[in-house]
């Protein structure tokens, strides 16, 4: 790594925290020292998460560091059992508490004994990759120590997995899933891994009839619930209007039951009222249209196949996360290891669609046309629920901004 | 026994402390617990204009730095002059001096700094790195002040220490230069001096101002702070600096803290003038008369409203000696340093009429086992008002007192107390219905 300008990639460990943040009826209890966990409140704030009650920390002294003592962290896990019994206690290692070796799982375990909450170690300390290794735990984890065997069978529910609060309007983004999935099959939503949900719709998850993987970090959870419960699982996130309804079609092949007619049709004809996009870029006699796209991978890909669609196939792809946790990434896509990398592939663009982040964004030429599609939200803030990146109504809002683009392009 | 006679009879109290050590967490399991000295050492960088902080750590401390500073038009936002060398699991291994030499290449080559903080966080000091010796490489190679600011925060109760180290740094940066009759003013760490009551008195005398860090400087004006008549040192992070600053450059200094009491604030007041050589001003003392007429005001209405202390901009022992003179009674304090010796003048009056517990700050999630047992009047500090007011508590609010010096904190804070312990007479008159 070199200089870092703007905000680093968040770590494997702040993904854990906030993937495991909103589960309901549990506790996050970090062993490290107290700045980090009242520093992190500003950003969990700004994601939409209640911490309340939900996160704790012991703080370490120099003596837990040099004698590897752990009585804070016995004495606050016993604690909390006692005065708040949550349901599940995970215990996540800090920075300071991985570099020196503590060793949390041999914790967890001798004090399981003495307490109600089921006890779920973390040992990611910031060291083991990015926060697309850390969500990719956190799914794999909760699958594995906490759905139950016994699931009661639910007929009428999926579940979501590989949603991240960290995502740019991703609560928006949940809510149109949820109405898609209602309108198409009727089915409501059961656990989320890992938006606001509860630990009992986890522990019932292996009951759903289908899980919907938003993003390859949650395969490894889905293969898990496949194999343990024979629940078929969809890997793909509805971008775009053909990408949705591929999406949709997906779906009721899984589950053995066709698309509700009448919301069939409304995206048909969706379909055919954009179909004439393509046109567009054709008509073009001297600028030739070029799309850069900064953000998740699924995002980028589902977006650039979105707006490849209609016509802009030109495009670069940068990658805001490491890949290695993508089974066979896309060729087109790029990860710079070093902020200086990404900002030098944009900065001298011009009179290009710039998709992605603020900070990415704010060292482009200004004779852009430029929509917020990924996190950090440093201008203004993330507040609405309602508008949405994925399904119909994403893609009406991003072609919003194609229209605003092809308004410059001559 | 239920939780809140659980947690009070794990506490200590007042009378029994013998040095801070003795003071117990209300719980082992902290929330939100406290800022840490990377913290601090931002917000004293933030006011040293023309430098450049760098934060040496993990992709979280990094973030959460940078994060702090977006909106700070102080560091320039965004794009500002806070960036990072982040460290990954090579640079734990093998040492993070590769990696620093590269970001530092880059760093000055884009923003031209007139200094640098290296500032370096937990796991640089378990790595046992050595940032000091790299620092002075840097400076020896780029031609400017480079220095190491050590925030590892096992090693501190909170923030305060990254402020006090920080400062403290900036010694290196200074030359000797020929006198003259300006102050400068160390320690301030909110707000502005120039709104301070402190500022127009100085001003309104012809003293000139010189330095004021950090709540305002350039690294210029660093260099050349030895050339002040006296330092003015308004909160105790200023103390390491002005001792070393009256040791090498022989520039004396007075400590003029945020006192609540008129009867401290006029001593420190005349002080300031005898080490001025010049005659207090009558103002002063009209001022001081004004204020005295306004505690004994308040002072017949506070008589018996009980509080607990969490944390307010003043100095903890000499602001609970202020309310306990005005009649009030405290019922916990919460503090990370109790010294009987440091504080004995203090504490002398405090225990004459109270015996409070003594708890650590920054832990408000357990308070609210307390409320119902203790049953206070008021609280002082950063809490959750809305649950407070369901138990008939009013919260004190004392930050806006962060930029004021001089009588106008006894003015303000004897208002704000009067005004919380009316509130709360009429909350509890809500609860009874």
């Amino acid at each position: 790594m070199s200089l870092t300008r703007f905000l680093p990639t968040p770590s494997d460990r702040m993904g854990i925290l906030w993937s495991l943040l909103p589960i309901a009826n549990t506790v996050v209890l970090e062993y490290g020292p107290a700045g980090t966990t009242h520093f992190s409140m500003g950003l969990f704030g700004e994601l939409g998460e209640n911490q309340e009650n939900h996160l704790f920390t012991t703080h370490m002294s120099e003596d837990d560091v040099v004698m590897g003592d752990t009585k804070r962290l016995e004495d606050a896990i016993l604690e909390i059992d006692h005065n708040l019994s949550p349901k599940v206690i995970f215990v996540v290692t800090s920075s300071v508490a991985a570099v020196i070796g503590s060793d949390i799982k041999g914790v967890c375990s001798y004090m399981q004994q003495k307490v109600k909450a089921k006890l779920v170690p973390f040992e990611q300390g910031g060291f083991r990759g990015d926060y697309s290794s850390g969500i990719k735990e956190s799914f794999t984890q909760l699958v594995r120590e906490i759905v139950i065997d016994n699931p009661k069978p639910q007929k009428d529910i999926f579940n979501l997995i590989g949603f991240s609060m960290g995502s740019y309007r991703a609560l928006s983004d949940r809510n149109e899933i949820e109405y898609l999935l209602k309108r198409a099959f009727d089915l409501n939503i059961g656990a989320c891994l890992c938006g606001e949900t509860n630990i009992e719709n986890i522990e019932n998850m292996g009951g759903g009839v289908v899980n919907l993987v938003l993003r390859d970090e949650g395969k490894e959870a889905a293969e898990l619930l496949k194999q343990r419960f024979g629940t078929k699982y969809v890997l793909r996130t509805p971008y775009g209007y053909k990408g949705t309804l591929n999406w949709l079609n997906e779906i009721s092949q899984a589950i053995d039951k066709p698309i509700n007619q009448d919301f069939l049709d409304e995206i048909n004809e969706r379909i055919n009222d954009t179909a004439y996009y393509p046109m567009h870029t054709m008509m073009l006699k001297k600028d030739k249209p070029f799309v850069v796209l900064i953000g998740e991978y699924e995002r980028i890909i589902g977006i650039g196949s979105f707006l490849n669609d209609m016509g802009f196939s030109n495009q670069l792809k940068l990658c805001l996360h490491n890949l290695k946790n993508i089974t066979n990434p896309d060729d087109s896509v790029v990860f710079y290891k070093n902020e200086g990398d990404r900002l030098n592939a944009v900065k001298n663009l011009h009179r290009t669609l710039i998709l992605g982040d603020d900070p990415t964004m704010s060292v482009c030429q200004k004779d852009n046309v430029f929509l917020r599609i990924s996190m950090p939200v440093v201008r203004g803030a993330q507040i609405s629920k309602h508008l949405p990146l994925v399904g119909i109504r994403g893609a009406d809002f991003i072609t919003e901004t194609l229209e605003e683009y092809l308004q410059m392009l001559k | 026994m239920d939780k809140g006679n659980e947690i009070i009879s794990r506490l200590v109290k007042l009378k029994d402390i013998t040095s801070s050590k003795d003071i117990k967490g209300l719980t082992a399991a902290m929330f939100p617990g406290t800022h840490c000295p990377l913290m601090g050492a931002a917000m004293a960088i933030r006011g040293i204009k023309d430098a450049v902080l760098l934060v040496v750590g993990t992709d979280e401390c990094t973030y959460y730095t940078k994060h702090m500073t977006l909106h700070s038009e102080d560091f320039g936002g965004m794009g500002g002059r806070c960036v990072s060398a982040v460290l990954d699991s090579t640079d734990v291994t093998f040492g993070c001096k590769k990696m620093l030499d590269r970001a530092v290449d880059e760093m000055v080559q884009e923003y031209a700094p007139q200094a640098v903080f290296i500032v370096t966080t937990c796991v640089v000091e378990i790595i046992g790195d050595d940032t000091d010796a790299m620092a002075d490489g840097y400076t020896e190679k780029y031609g400017i002040p480079f220095v190491s600011v050590h925030t590892e925060h096992f090693k501190c109760e909170n923030h305060i220490p990254g402020i006090e180290r920080t400062i403290t740094a900036c010694f290196d940066f200074m030359e000797e230069t020929e006198k003259n009759n300006s102050v400068n003013i160390i320690g301030q760490r909110l707000g502005r001096f120039e709104d301070t009551e402190l500022f127009k008195v100085l001003s309104e005398n012809n003293i000139e101002i010189g330095m004021q860090l950090p709540c305002g400087c350039t690294v210029d004006e660093i260099k050349r702070a030895s050339r002040a008549k006296m330092n003015i040192i308004l909160n105790p992070i200023g103390l390491p600096l002005a001792k070393k600053m009256k040791a090498k450059f022989g520039t004396p200094y007075i400590f003029f803290d945020k006192f609540t009491n008129p009867d401290k604030i006029i001593k420190v007041y005349e002080e300031l003038f005898e080490a001025l050589e010049m005659s207090v001003p009558q103002k002063i003392y009209e001022m001081y008369t004004k204020a005295k007429n306004t505690v004994q005001e308040v002072s017949k209405q506070l008589e018996g409203i009980t509080y607990i202390y969490g944390n307010t901009p003043f100095d903890c022992m000499e602001f609970n000696q202020f309310m306990v003179k005005l009649g009030m009674k405290p019922e916990i304090i919460q503090t990370v340093s109790v010294e009987p010796e440091r504080d004995k003048e203090y504490l002398e009056d405090i225990l004459a009429n109270a015996n409070p517990y003594v708890t650590k700050t920054a832990n408000i999630a357990p308070l609210q086992y307390l409320y119902d047992i203790i049953k206070p009047n008021l609280y002082l500090g950063h809490e959750f008002a809305a649950r407070l007011r369901k138990k008939g508590i009013s919260v004190v609010r004392s930050d806006s007192a962060s930029g004021m010096l001089g009588f106008e904190i006894t003015e303000f804070i004897s208002k704000e107390l009067l005004r919380a312990a009316n509130e709360s007479r009429e909350l509890k008159k809500e609860i009874a219905v």
